[in-house]
This record gives C-alpha cells, sequence and structure tokens, in this order.
C-alpha cells in the first residue's frame, strides 16, 4: 500500500469512527485487499487465509467505531488480522492434537511432504521426549492421551514438563 | 461469500458497533439516573428526566458526526452540573437547613460552567459547531435538571438561562477570534 492509499485508508477510518456513513464505500475498497493479502502470506490454506481475511474485515468495521484517529489505522487493522490469523491457525493445531479429529484430517492432508513433514515432527518430539527425565515424559503423554488427573499438583507437573519440553524443543529446534 | 454479501455483512457490523457505542451512552445516562435517586431525588422526575435524557444520547452517539461526538463531553459536564445543588443538600445535613437557599443559585452557576464549556468545545469544532452546540447544551441540561429538580421548576429554568447567558457570548468571542 503506497503512501497515498495509507492516508486515504487512515482519513477514512477517521470518518468511519466519527459517524461519517459515506466513508464506508472507500475504506471497504482500499482495506479488502490488504487484509486478504496480508491473511494469504500467513496462513498457507487459501480457504483458511479466506475465511481469517473475512473475519479480520467484520471486526475491523465492527470496532470502527471506537477507532482512535490519532492512531495509525493500517496497523491497527493488520493487528486485527493477525490475530484472527493466529487464532485459526491455534483451532487448527487443536484439531490436529485431538484424537478423533486426527483420522478424517489425516486423510484429506495426505500428500506425500504432509506425511514426511508429520513423521520428521513425531520423531523429533519423540527425541524430546526421550531427553526428558522418565517423570516428565510419563506425565506428557499421560496428557496426550487424555488421562488427565484432575488434581492440582497433576496440572503443576504437566506445567513444568511442557515448560522443558519446550526449552528442549527451541534449544534443538530454535522455534516452538 | 460473495464480495457484495461481505459488503453487507461489513455494514452490518459497523452499525452493529455504532449502536454498541449508543448504548454506553445510554448506560451512562442510567447510571447518573440512579446516582440522582440514590442522592434524593424523586423517582417519579429522574424517571420522566432519563426516559428523555437516555434515547436522545443513545441517537446521538449512534448517529455520530458533531452531535455524537458533543455526548461525552456534555453528559460528563452536565453530570457536574447535576451534583452542585445535590452537595448544597448534602452540606445542609452539617451546616443546617439554612444553607438551602445556595440550592439555586447552586443551579444557575452549574448551568453557566456547563454552557461555557459546552460553547468553547463547539468553538473548537472544524465543522458542525452549531449541531456540536445544540445537542450538547440538550444533553447536559438534561442530565443537569436530574440533580437541579432539587430547587424545583426554578432550579431547571435558572440552570437553563445560565447556560444560554454563559455560552452564547463565550462561543460567539470564540467564533469571532477564528
Amino acid at each position: 500500500m503506497d503512501r497515498s492509499a495509507r492516508d486515504a485508508l487512515q482519513r477514512g477510518m477517521g470518518r468511519l469512527a466519527d459517524g461519517d456513513r459515506s466513508a464506508f464505500e472507500p475504506v471497504f475498497a482500499s482495506l479488502w485487499p490488504v487484509l486478504r493479502a496480508f491473511a494469504a502470506r500467513a496462513l498457507p490454506d487459501r480457504a483458511e487465509a479466506e475465511d481469517a481475511a473475512q473475519s479480520a474485515l467484520l471486526k475491523v468495521f465492527a470496532r470502527a467505531a471506537e477507532f482512535d484517529p490519532r492512531r495509525d489505522a493500517l496497523p491497527w487493522a493488520l493487528g486485527i488480522a493477525a490475530y484472527e490469523c493466529r487464532t485459526l491457525r491455534k483451532a487448527r493445531m487443536r484439531r490436529r492434537e485431538e484424537p478423533g479429529a486426527a483420522a478424517p484430517e489425516a486423510m484429506h492432508a495426505g500428500t506425500p511432504e504432509d506425511v514426511a513433514i508429520e513423521r520428521d515432527l513425531r520423531e523429533a518430539a519423540a527425541q524430546i521426549l526421550g531427553a526428558l527425565s522418565v517423570l516428565d515424559a510419563e506425565t506428557l503423554l499421560a496428557a496426550a492421551r487424555g488421562e488427565r488427573d484432575p488434581s492440582a499438583t497433576f496440572r503443576k507437573r504437566l506445567e513444568r514438563a511442557i515448560a522443558r519440553f519446550r526449552k528442549e524443543w527451541r534449544a534443538r529446534h530454535g522455534a516452538d | 461469500m460473495e464480495q457484495i454479501d461481505l459488503r453487507l455483512r461489513a455494514r452490518r457490523a459497523y452499525e452493529l458497533g455504532r449502536a454498541r457505542l449508543g448504548a454506553k451512552a445510554a448506560a451512562v445516562v442510567l447510571a447518573l439516573a440512579a446516582a440522582a435517586v440514590a442522592l434524593g431525588r424523586p423517582v417519579e422526575v429522574t424517571a420522566l428526566l432519563a426516559a428523555a435524557l437516555l434515547p436522545l444520547t443513545a441517537v446521538l452517539a449512534f448517529r455520530g458526526r458533531a452531535a455524537g461526538r458533543a455526548v461525552w463531553p456534555a453528559l460528563l459536564a452536565g453530570s457536574g452540573a447535576m451534583l452542585m445543588p445535590l452537595a448544597v443538600r448534602a452540606g445542609c445535613n452539617v451546616f443546617g437547613p439554612s444553607c438551602m437557599r445556595f440550592c439555586l443559585p447552586a443551579c444557575v452557576l452549574g448551568g453557566v460552567l456547563v454552557g461555557a464549556a459546552v460553547a468553547v468545545l463547539a468553538a473548537r469544532e472544524a465543522e458542525g459547531e452549531r449541531e456540536f452546540l445544540l445537542a450538547g447544551i440538550a444533553v447536559a441540561g438534561l442530565a443537569a435538571s436530574l440533580g437541579c429538580t432539587l430547587a424545583g421548576a426554578a432550579g431547571v429554568l435558572g440552570m437553563a438561562a445560565g447556560a444560554v447567558a454563559a455560552g452564547t457570548p463565550v462561543w460567539l468571542g470564540a467564533r469571532t477570534r477564528r
């Protein structure tokens, strides 16, 4: 987005915040392609990126009345889009972690590349589990199997085990 | 989703966002009315004034523009003016019933301060200053009336006269300087 388009967006958002409905069309026209492109870069799946962009656009307009015109409009809107992308990504990861959801996803994501990535991730996780203490590994495996003890002791033990797992992962692979 | 459908949904989301803003202003009016009742104003009169003030603030905040911008400062100024006669009455509990004679002057002083404050803010507006002034005076006057009914109709009229008497020269002076 060039400087003049960014200035126009800033003015448009300011007018929308003030209740000027005539600014709706220009803001929609300039914001939609930007959010769409942002989501497409953040999420590899096209359908998910489209969902995230639409959801972000609706949230931007829902909050337009509270927009502070002293703030920069573009980073504000992209912040909302980034949050939507992160939420979708987390939801997808949770679906993968759930045992019941794993089977249908595996059927869809069955390209050789996906299978290889999945296998590498499992191997890397297994190596780190092997490097942890027996108690930490058992706690993580119990939680993964869904055998969670509701006690506070188990919860704290699980938190510590996850923290050590993350630390080890970062040390080996450099990212979460 | 088709782009035209998305546009409609975005427009609806925007209007709902503005409606939320109107609801917030209405909630503030309800809180002011509750405070007036808690400070001893009769429920019937307070309900009548709140019934006029609540839709006015909600609609103005929802609509936006200059009149919408006037809602929050006017509510703030009006609530200050509302508390002035109520503070005098609270003082009577300490200093005796004779200080009730200060109720009417407190209403007029509250009106003067409200009128001057709204006029100064209206004169700063780049566009729609008349709209800002009218909406601001209406909202602030009704909010102040929640407390000024303590001095009867004279209190409300005195407050309104004070607001007009102070607001007009301040606004004209500020406009002339611009």
